[in-house]
């Protein structure tokens, strides 16, 4: 009997919690269409976690992916909310590369 | 390798993507918010104590992350009827709580306002209910 289980969840719990200003700021920043980027931060950061020795560090690591594969998914949602007023809406965004291309994909949700 | 970092993140993904949609349809259907918030605060503990008492490390991390993620959607229901009371999230006017919401909040509504794409500009509220409508014809 230990308590790796439960310690992991409440840390995957802080972590998913460190999505919701993700998805915001980058949002308000960034804009929604980096998303396959933030996608691939996330898949990156999950294969990475294979390689990690440290079960716990493991663990974060992979966690930290689905949070970042999680975030990628909301941040289309994110940027309606801010042109319904729910949120700040920044008009000066900071754009992706190939933002034509990926404009062109229809962006994640869940 | 190592996979106790992939069984981590996929059943945090698959566990809240879960929560997410079940926390949502329960909360349109159900009268009450107590009985789901007490069902999902019983299911978490019961998940946090067979992760205590497994020794298998994969099992024991998937249910430590499930049993919260239980715990932080019993919380979930309150913020839901939160959204629905803001128009934030759409209400069903055939469940009698939502539809006394929607007597006593002008704010409550039927539709759902983020189910479109975005056209970067902040809109009115007529023109973002014309933007969901236009969606759906």
């Amino acid at each position: 009997m230990n308590f790796f289980g439960i310690t992991i969840g409440t840390t995957t719990l802080l972590i998913i919690g460190l999505g919701f200003p993700l998805v915001i700021r980058g949002e308000r920043h960034l804009g929604y269409l980096w998303w396959p980027y933030m996608l691939g931060i996330g898949f990156i950061s999950i294969f990475a976690s294979l390689f990690i020795v440290a079960n716990w560090l493991s663990v974060v690591i992979g966690v930290l992916g689905s949070t970042f594969v999680w975030g990628s998914t909301e941040l289309k949602e994110q940027a309606v909310r801010t042109e319904l007023g729910w949120f700040p809406f920044n008009g000066n965004k900071i754009k992706p590369p190939f933002e034509n291309i990926i404009k062109k994909w229809r962006a994640p949700h869940l | 390798m190592n996979w106790i970092g992939l069984v981590a993140a996929l059943t945090a993904f698959f566990s809240i993507w879960a929560g997410h949609v079940a926390v949502r349809k329960i909360e349109a259907a159900s009268r009450t918010i107590w009985v789901p918030t007490v069902i999902a605060i019983v299911l978490g503990l019961i998940a946090e104590y067979c992760s205590l008492v497994t020794n298998y490390l994969p099992l024991k991390t998937a249910l430590g992350i499930i049993g919260i993620t239980l715990l932080w959607d019993a919380l979930e229901f309150t913020r839901q009827q939160k959204r629905i009371i803001k128009g934030h999230a759409p209400s069903n006017p055939n469940n009698p709580r939502h539809a006394k919401i929607l007597a006593e909040h002008k704010t409550a509504t039927t539709l759902d306002l983020l189910k479109r794409d975005p056209i970067g500009h902040v809109v009115s509220a007529d023109e973002a209910i014309q933007l969901i409508t236009d969606n759906w014809h």
